[in-house]
């Protein structure tokens, strides 16, 4: 998976479960401070990622997906 | 049709032992029976509608017609029974549904019943996101998906 891809199907995954434009997410946004994430949008997230790329993402890395950039490095690990 | 009662066995929850596990009550009990049990796997509840359903009042006078409100507190509640069974041990707990997309593909009237399937999609300690499928003699009449959160009570 490039970099290019990642980050940007990591933001439209993101941008569809917070309802807004992809196009204007920052990859360095925090998701509770910057996008109003809360913990369910989190667990949200690991579950699209796991429907889009059918991986299994452990428990553990909630708490790790502070950021998008967080997401996306956490979708390279476990896609390529 | 014999008029001998339904007996109960442990892959089934009836109306009572369905209390014990959600808090609801009327006019929000939206659940009689959980049929199938699997737990972490599925859970699959039954709703009786009879045109004596205090919503059919309102929605609509004149032609009773069950809101798709009450069928997202049915999915719910099945969503409930379905993370309770699958974490033992959490008596004390407090459900929120944090999120819900929902597809109503039918009307639904009295006399239907509903059958609610409710599957994980992906489950966590605490948290849910969870699949449901209602139907009505076999016709898909709601789908969709929502989360549900477990709180311990006292840190809400």
């Amino acid at each position: 998976m490039s970099t290019l891809n990642a980050e940007q199907e990591v933001k439209e995954l993101i941008a569809d479960i917070i309802e807004m434009d992809p196009n204007e997410i920052d990859p360095n946004a925090h998701l509770v401070e910057d996008l109003g994430m809360d913990s369910m949008m989190a667990l949200e997230i690991l579950a699209a990622l796991e429907k889009r790329y059918k991986i299994k993402l452990p428990e553990e890395e909630l708490p790790k997906i502070t950021t998008v950039n967080r997401v996306i490095e956490l979708t390279k690990k476990y896609v390529e | 049709m014999s008029s001998k009662p339904v007996t109960l066995n442990l892959q089934q929850l009836d109306f009572e032992q369905i209390k014990e596990i959600i808090p609801q009550r009327f006019p929000f009990l939206m659940l009689d029976r959980v049929i199938e049990i699997e737990p972490g796997v599925r859970v699959v509840g039954l709703k009786n509608l009879t045109g004596n359903e205090w919503f059919y009042q309102g929605h609509f006078p004149r032609k009773a017609i069950t809101p798709g409100a009450m069928i997202c507190e049915a999915i719910a509640q099945t969503g409930i029974v379905f993370f309770h069974l699958s974490r033992p041990g959490h008596e004390d707990v407090t459900y929120l549904m944090g999120s819900l997309k929902i597809r109503f593909l039918e009307p639904v009237w009295p006399g239907d019943q509903l059958r609610i399937e409710v599957m994980p999609i992906k489950v966590i300690a605490n948290a849910g996101i969870l699949n449901a499928t209602v139907t009505v003699e076999d016709r898909v009449v709601t789908k969709g998906e929502f989360a549900l959160a477990a709180k311990e009570n006292g840190s809400l």
